[in-house]
């Protein structure tokens, strides 16, 4: 199949620049698309092309799959990525772009459906003799039913969306005379999150750590890995620090991590990237926790260590290559961290939009910044509060943390509120320094401030 | 197209004796109008037919009317913008007639013009009574969302 002529970007900020840079190196003409709110935004200038698709509010704008479907229409664009987040994992949009003849460029619809249902895949893991995180077989639909599994899990327990994921749809439930309440609060949650109240039971671990491998399958059933990703730093479940490798990772752990990641691909067939997530007990055990069917947020620090491009992968992937690495040809050299930088007050985290007088990315050795940030730019208040990645290399840990402390330092970003004052707290704590944290350390962390 | 060859069309057109002239390449038109008496500024315009967006800063300065001519008639009125992506018809078949001309008496809830967006033939009606005053956007181009299509003088009817 021959390389695409023309992709339409949907998406916005740093994501949508970040494609935009791989379709460019591929001499792939772009398309951005924009709410009205974003009309100077930088993913729009570095475009070939642009097209307005709605007012601010996402689902007229961003997420409307009409305006997206006929802005690629209008342009000739013949194939979509839809980044992360909006649309990237929306099985109908996945479906749709393909029934117009748009390539999708990620899985397919059904890979997104079953991924997307998180109890679902589970069963399907667990078919697959694939160790997951201990819980019942598929949704829960009564309280009754959910004490019983709970109480041959025992407590602490965790109540989740079947259509939430990213950390999103959770209940902690510590105790018996808990449950009943958190049951049906989760359940009208979900219902409102995500249009499903639908909710399943897993056993809650405590003090785990989120170790993640990054897949990559083309179509011809090859699957490859590109080692693992710690992103056990996480408030309210949200990433806030990742990290490759893991210090907790050795050798014989990453393989076996890999194998089973690559099973769980093959398992349903999948293909283009994705990313299965683990949770590691303190006795190095691990249990699938979920499948993320789209490029990630914190891809960089992988791109960094292996030195291969993700998203230029995906693109030739979609276009019908096969895999341009074969599993012995790639290798983890040296150490990468990611800080995400958000427009939020450091001590409260409440939003932080508004109008960047200033900035002033670091630079130097070592240091790699994913950002749509420009001086003079507007960060809206109606999308998410990312507004920058920072990622350092070093061929130690120590030299990695060395240069974002560096980093941190450096990067000025005037006008607006970021959570760089707790990152550089985070890089400094000795607990992190020693690598020794699990996905309670940064509550803990700012409880303890 | 870029200043310099945009300076060239001028002078050439200087040169010929020229009055209009419109370019288009790669989805970018340049129309240019020079003025009638000599020494006058020639008027520019830059038409991205993806991009132009009457709400923001104007990226070229709109052609003048006559030279002397009073306030012209886009600084007037109310615009009519496009509230879906998709291609502008002007009629509802090809070669059926417009539904509605420069001049037009409209009323509210009239249909102005097609929006066909993913083969689906989307009327968009006008919100208000008035007259057509200009139609902004050729048939048959692209449209974004936003995109004005028609101003309206909503004071006449």
């Amino acid at each position: 199949m021959a390389m695409f002529n023309k992709i339409l970007v949907a998406n916005r900020g740093e994501i949508a620049l970040r494609v935009i840079r791989a379709c460019k190196e591929l001499g792939i003409r772009t398309v951005a698309i924009y709410s009205q709110i974003d009309a100077r935004a930088l993913h729009v200038r570095a475009a070939d092309e642009q097209v307005c698709v709605g007012p601010a509010d996402n689902a007229l704008s961003y997420r409307n799959i009409p305006n997206i479907l006929s802005a690629a229409e209008i342009t000739g664009a013949d194939a979509i990525h839809p980044g992360y987040g909006f649309l990237a994992e929306n099985p109908h949009f996945a479906e749709v772009c393909e029934s117009v003849g748009l390539r999708f460029i990620g899985p397919t619809a059904e890979h997104i459906a079953l991924m997307g249902d998180k109890a679902k895949a589970r069963e399907v893991m667990r078919k697959k003799s694939i160790p997951v995180v201990a819980g019942s077989e598929g949704v829960v639909t009564s309280e009754q039913e959910a004490a019983r599994i709970a109480a041959a899990l025992g407590y602490p327990v965790m109540i989740k969306a079947a259509a939430g994921g990213g950390g999103r749809g959770l209940r902690v439930v510590n105790r018996e005379d808990e449950l009943n309440r958190s049951f049906q609060s989760a359940q009208a949650e979900a219902k409102a999150a995500f249009g499903d109240e639908s909710v399943y039971v897993e056993k809650y671990y405590i003090e785990p750590r989120h170790i993640e491998i990054q897949i990559m399958a083309d179509d011809k059933g090859r699957v490859v890995t590109f080692g693992e990703r710690d992103c056990s730093i996480q408030r309210r479940h949200q990433k806030l620090l990742e990290e490759s490798p893991s210090p907790v990772v050795e050798e014989p752990l990453r393989r076996e991590l890999s194998r089973v990641a690559v099973e769980a691909a093959r398992a349903v067939g999948y293909l283009n990237a994705g990313t299965v997530e683990f949770l590691l007990d303190k006795q190095s055990n691990f249990y699938f926790l979920e499948m993320n069917t789209r490029i990630q947020v914190e891809h960089p620090v992988t791109e960094v260590v292996t030195g291969i491009d993700l998203v230029k992968e995906q693109i030739l992937i979609a276009a019908g290559r096969p895999l341009s690495y074969r599993q012995q040809e790639i290798r983890i050299r040296g150490c990468a961290i990611e800080c995400r930088i958000n427009a939020e007050c450091p001590d409260t985290f409440t939003p932080s939009p508004g109008t960047v007088v200033d900035y002033v990315p670091p630079g130097g050795p070592g240091i790699r910044v994913d950002s749509a940030l420009f001086p003079g730019c507007t960060v809206p208040p109606h999308y998410d509060s990312l507004v920058a990645k920072i990622i350092a290399f070093g061929d130690t840990r120590e030299e990695a943390v060395a240069r974002m402390n560096r980093a941190l330092a450096e990067c000025r970003i005037e006008g607006i509120k970021t959570n760089i004052p707790l990152q550089r707290r985070i890089l400094n704590d000795p607990a992190f320094l020693k690598g020794r944290y699990s996905t309670n350390f940064l509550e803990k962390f700012i409880a303890g401030e | 197209m870029n200043l310099k060859e945009i300076k060239e069309l001028i002078e050439l057109m200087r040169q010929t004796g020229v009055s209009e002239l419109e370019v288009e390449r790669s989805g970018v038109r340049v129309r240019i109008r020079t003025g009638r008496t000599g020494g006058e500024e020639p008027a520019v315009t830059v038409v991205h037919p993806l991009s132009e967006r009457a709400s923001q800063e104007p990226s070229a300065v709109k052609p003048s009317a006559e030279p002397g001519a009073p306030q012209p008639a886009e600084e007037q009125g109310v615009l009519v913008r496009s509230p879906i992506v998709g291609t502008f018809y002007r009629s509802a078949s090809p070669d059926g007639p417009n539904y509605v001309e420069v001049g037009d008496v409209v009323k509210k809830g009239q249909i102005l013009c097609i929006v066909e967006a993913m083969k689906l033939m989307n009327e968009i009606e006008s919100e208000t009574d008035g007259r057509i005053l200009e139609v902004l956007i050729e048939n048959a181009r692209p449209v974004e969302y936003g995109q004005p299509l028609f101003r309206i003088d909503p004071t006449s009817a």
